[in-house]
């Protein structure tokens, strides 16, 4: 057991091996592409979770193996691997969730005949985030950071000729790639202030005091931006959504459970450099706070399934951001122990939706409806991930977000708290929404829906378990994931809260059900009793705060102007240029085909040329011309 | 002075590759014509081994000069000896395939390998003499074998048009490099580098310096041809399109090599002993303070025309001499901003990441063309579904040229584009910048008919095993010195003293 994290290495090689097997043998594997990446991801799964229980262990140390890359002016650039308490738990999660989608695919994915290619994706994918997560250095962390970007653009247009998904393929790419170059220029920043890559020498130089506070605060920021972006945050959440054009495994696996969290992994990876700087945190903080409210009062009135828990993520991302932001190590504990319990009932949740479209052929939740009847398993395991996320005790997700409510009123962020505690509130209101219309009533479909096969359940059956479960390794009373993330860190991780937190909070996530249950279940209340009032209000949540289009008439269109006219110069100016050029030596190569024709005179003629204006330039700048 | 007494053995890889030669040709003389020929490229192969043996035997040692420096071993010559010898091992690997009896269109097989390595003999006799005459006979040697090899396709239209094109440009080339080596013998009344060295710097000073500068335009001028650089870049495309395919890769790898060889040897001795002490800003090495804005000005009009010209190419050998014009540019940078003695495994990093990337990639052109029967580029549509490795390996060949990480043409890229921000020349920088930029879309565009485009053909693709070796060989190089660049220069750093270039023994 002793030698396991020192091969924590091979943990992410096995997806990569598995990628390679895939694409020398492309399509013809069929099916057999499935089992080897299912196999990888296992056998990744296996060691992460060895590596996790070693760790575990009393007075683990952080295990960190660099070796030496290459030297530019002086300054060695190395690259390896680190096993740190934070990135130990989240191999773990990203191999297990990994390893169940790849094996929930299997059924999802049937008939499609680029399977293979599906999976050769996302074996990549699978390589390059745990590759992320077991970076020790911002450099290494950089390059897998984009690796996972166009893993996911290329999942996202996965089904490429469908133009919804070239287009979301497109703008999750753009959009994300705004975020990067935050993360860009603050790595470089870095650099060249402390002389490093690797994480711990960044840490000991602000501890001692190499970087002024502006430049802690400007490098923490930019990181920040980068997590932005990479998590959907506002103001780069558009894109999120519309990657929902994806696989539907995809979205439970990149868009869910681990691409995604990689904003919030970030933030906690460097967290002592965001440590250090009051107003950085602050900015995590409120941008987190928002989004979780903004995101969710989006999520309300959406009316595709996937899209409510694609705002449903963002919601719960910036919960995380939040906590990470606003209450110390308290708050980073808790938006850990969200991030684990959220990829657990999250990818829950996406895979019993991908499981419903399956049977429904629809991702409109208003042309389903009834579901229950036919799909019992997929509505059972759905409604545990509703409680889960609606924060019922005692399912996962009340545990890790009381934990963070506890937090953030800990630290005396009251607005912050009335945010998070309202933000509850509406998603229990469109999670119970989402289950109350698709699974209760009458159907709408055509057709009688069937439970899927137990390829498909059995991975949700899993995560189900997880998200029952999962909550019980950090209670209030007994926070040892919390004790275990901090072991070695500064700071207080007692938490003095009143109780009428709890039995407000739950109370809020009650009342959240009980109105969606009136008004979608029982119809003692009106659809429309809030949304005919203040038409405006739906509106505004409908269509997304219209922000798509604000992005498309303040961005996207004056770029696209200054782009017709960029296009024109290099269509008359530019090309045309070029096409001189090129006409030029077509013409002279045209001449070229018949010998001797003078064309080598050209040749030569071209160079006496070429030595003249040397030797005129160098009587005229010589000073030999007088 | 007794000849015997001479240290000869230090020319043994030299000796073993005219021997080669020589059997070689005799073999080819008395062997029926209807015999296969492709033995003798595994002979040559084993002497180009043997060759290789010695050199690597003797790097590191003191510089040794035997016939009044006419013939010099030092470490910089060892370096351009091993890129050469590689270069050319793998060279005669591939072209045993190409070359096979089915190939009507090479008739003269025998012919090929002993010219190959005549014209081997001459860039390696380039690399290691410190003398004007020997180092021309070793250019011409090459250069005669070269103008052969690019019309070895004698009964094919283009072959001759483009060796005609070759030997014309050629001469011209010579003539303008003579002239330039007239002014500085006649300057200095010697053709030994280091005697020139010492009485140009004096020349220098009593006023001879426009005939210098005139001498120094000329040979650049000149030397500029080997290396196909503006202004003498115009003949590559058609030469590269017209020779056979790994005739086109030798000229393109080999000969560029040679020809950095030639100028850096000349100009780094010679030029560099020039001091003019009568600035206001204090003295300083002409070479690097004032004629190096002309190296620039060519390796950024390179860099340019190269770029830009090849977005305009379909066929996939005239795309691939605009991108080694392009890339010769490149190469040309550590020589303008000479930061230190960092110049030299700048320069030879850049050659070895170039020497696996264009011969990898032309392996793959040469089956890939010779399978579909056209040059297009479209012929290279879908190829990653009839070869994955295949396509696979010419991706990571482009990646590269184009200078994306990971790749050893980034490392190149990278410490060359480095040297010139801080030499603080940061036009040249912005230029490289740029113009490398440009070459992502041709370079891409490569890349996208083999995956994005339907061929004509699912067939698979049948890879000659020959032809997979270099392929792999190509690859493994590129990766492996793209993850580990320091390999390259901990192995160029330790072993071997660039600096002793400028001692004379």
């Amino acid at each position: 057991m002793d030698q396991m994290v020192e091969n924590a290495w091979l943990i992410p090689l096995f997806p990569l091996a598995a990628f390679v097997i895939m694409v020398a043998f492309g399509r013809q594997l069929k099916t057999t592409a499935a089992y080897i990446g299912i196999l990888a991801t296992l056998a990744s799964f296996v060691l992460a979770l060895f590596t996790f229980l070693e760790r575990f262990q009393e007075g683990a140390e952080t295990f960190y193996q660099p070796v030496h890359w290459f030297s530019i002016a002086g300054f060695d650039v190395t690259m390896g691997y680190e096993v740190t308490q934070l990135n130990a738990l989240m191999l773990v999660i990203v191999s297990l969730v990994s390893m169940l989608v790849h094996i929930y695919s299997l059924g999802y994915m049937h008939g499609d005949d680029r399977l293979p290619v599906f999976y050769q994706y996302l074996a990549l994918f699978t390589f390059s985030m745990l590759g992320l997560v077991i970076s020790p250095n911002l450099l290494q962390l950089y390059i897998f950071w984009e690796l996972v970007g166009v893993c996911s653009f290329l999942l996202v247009g996965f089904y490429f000729y469908k133009p919804e998904a070239r287009a979301a393929a497109k703008k999750a790419f753009i959009v994300t790639r705004i975020g990067d170059v935050g993360l860009f220029i603050a790595i470089i920043l870095l650099f060249w202030w402390t002389g490093s890559f690797v994480y711990n020498d960044i840490f000991n130089a602000v501890e001692n005091g190499v970087l002024e506070p502006w430049q802690i605060t400007l490098a923490a920021i930019l990181i920040f931006i980068g997590a932005v972006g990479k998590s959907g945050q506002f103001p780069l959440h558009t894109w999120l959504p519309d990657a929902m054009e994806g696989p539907t495994p995809v979205s439970a696996l990149i868009h869910a459970a681990t691409m995604v969290a990689a904003g919030v992994y970030l933030v906690a990876a460097t967290f002592d450099l965001f440590a250090a700087s009051p107003t950085a945190l602050n900015v995590v903080a409120y941008i987190g706070g928002f989004t979780a409210i903004f995101a969710a009062s989006i999520g309300l009135t959406q009316r595709d399934i996937k899209r409510v828990l694609a705002y449903s993520t963002v919601s719960q991302l910036g919960y995380m951001m939040l906590a990470l932001g606003a209450a110390g190590l308290i708050g980073y504990a808790a938006g850990i122990f969200h991030l684990m319990t959220h990829a657990f009932f999250k990818a829950l949740l996406f895979l019993a939706a991908g499981s419903v479209i399956h049977a429904a052929h629809t991702q409109n939740i208003f042309e389903m409806g009834g579901m229950w009847k036919n799909m019992k398993v997929t509505g059972w395991l759905f409604l545990i991930g509703c409680l889960a996320i609606a924060g019922i005790p005692p399912f996962s997700g009340f545990w890790s977000k009381e934990e963070i409510l506890l937090s953030v009123y800990h630290a005396g962020r009251m607005d912050l708290f009335w945010i998070a505690v309202l933000a509850a509130f509406f998603t229990a209101f469109y999670m119970f929404r989402l289950f109350f219309v698709t699974f209760t009533g009458e159907s709408n479909l055509n057709h009688k829906p069937e439970e899927s096969p137990v390829v498909m359940t059995l991975p949700m059956i899993v995560l189900g378990v997880l998200a029952v479960v999962a909550g019980f390794i950090n209670t209030p009373w007994n926070p040892v994931l919390g004790e275990w993330l901090t072991y070695g860190m500064e700071g207080e991780l007692h938490v003095e809260a009143p109780a009428w937190i709890s039995v407000v909070t739950v109370l809020f996530s009650l009342a959240g059900i009980g109105l969606a249950w009136m008004m979608y279940n029982k119809k003692s209340l009106s659809r429309d009793w809030l949304s005919g009032r203040v038409p405006a209000l739906y509106q505004l949540s409908y269509n997304k705060y219209y922000i798509d289009e604000l992005y498309d008439t303040v961005f996207v269109r004056p770029l696209r102007g200054i782009g017709i006219i960029v296009n024109w110069i290099d269509d008359y100016v530019v090309d045309g240029a070029v096409r001189l050029t090129g006409r030029i030596t077509d013409s002279v190569a045209g001449l070229g085909a018949r010998m001797q024709n003078g064309q080598i005179q050209t040749y030569g003629l071209v160079t006496v040329v070429g030595l003249v204006l040397l030797i005129v330039g160098l009587t005229v700048a010589g000073g030999y011309y007088k | 002075m007794d000849i015997t007494a001479w240290n000869w053995e230090v020319m043994t890889p030299e000796f073993i590759i005219l021997g080669t030669a020589t059997i070689l040709s005799l073999i080819d003389l008395f062997m029926p014509d209807d015999r296969d020929r492709r033995f003798l490229g595994i002979l040559g192969l084993l002497g180009v081994i043997a060759a290789g043996f010695y050199v690597i035997k003797f790097a590191g040692a003191e510089p040794v000069q035997i016939m009044n420096d006419m013939f010099r071993l030092d470490s910089f010559g060892t370096a351009f000896k091993l890129i050469f010898l590689t270069g050319v091992a793998l060279l005669f690997i591939l072209s045993i395939q190409y070359l096979n009896r089915q190939n009507q269109e090479v008739q003269y097989r025998g012919e090929f390998f002993y010219l190959v390595l005549t014209a081997l003999l001459g860039m390696m006799i380039m690399a290691s003499s410190a003398d004007l005459i020997t180092l021309f006979v070793g250019l011409e040697v090459l250069s005669v074998s070269s103008y052969i090899l690019v019309g070895i396709r004698k009964k094919h239209l283009y072959s001759n048009e483009s060796a005609f094109k070759y030997v014309v440009s050629g001469a011209i080339a010579t003539a303008i490099t003579l002239y330039g080596m007239s002014f500085i013998y006649g300057i200095t009344g010697t053709t030994n580098l280091y005697d020139i060295a010492e009485r140009l710097a004096s020349a220098y000073q009593q006023g001879f310096s426009l005939m210098i500068y005139l001498g120094f335009f000329l040979m650049l001028v000149g030397l500029s041809f080997k290396i196909a650089v503006v202004p003498y870049h115009m003949w590559a495309p058609d030469v590269y399109q017209g020779a056979p395919t790994p005739v086109t890769a030798f000229l393109s790898v080999l000969s560029k090599a040679a020809g950095f060889a030639i100028i850096i040897r000349i100009f780094l001795s010679v030029f560099r002993s020039i001091v003019n002490y009568q600035s206001d800003a204090g003295s300083f090495y002409v070479l690097f303070q004032e004629l190096n804005l002309y190296i620039a000005i060519l390796a950024a009009a390179s860099m340019i025309i190269g770029n830009t010209l090849a977005l305009r190419q379909t066929n996939i050998k005239r795309l691939m001499a605009y991108s080694s014009i392009a890339q010769a540019g490149y190469i040309l940078v550590p020589l303008v901003t000479f930061w230190g003695i960092n110049f030299f495994s700048q320069t030879l990093f850049y050659l070895v990441a170039y020497l696996f990337m264009t011969l990898g990639a032309f392996a793959v052109i040469m089956v890939v063309t010779t399978d579909r029967g056209t040059e297009d580029i479209r012929s290279f549509a879908g190829l990653y579904h009839r070869s994955p490795f295949t396509a696979i390996a010419m991706t990571i060949f482009l990646l590269s040229l184009a200078g994306i990480p990971i790749t050893a043409g980034f490392f190149g890229k990278f410490y060359i584009f480095m040297s010139s921000v801080l030499y603080e020349n940061y036009w040249l920088a912005a230029v490289m910048m740029g113009t490398s930029i440009i070459s992502y879309i041709y370079y891409f565009g490569i890349i996208r008919q083999m995956y994005m485009r339907p061929g004509d053909t699912e067939a698979r693709l049948a890879v000659p095993l020959p032809a997979a070796f270099v392929i792999a060989v190509g690859v493994l190089g590129t990766v492996a010195v793209g993850l580990f660049p320091d390999l390259v220069l901990n192995y160029l750093n330790q072993n071997l003293q660039f600096t002793d270039m400028f001692a004379r023994p």
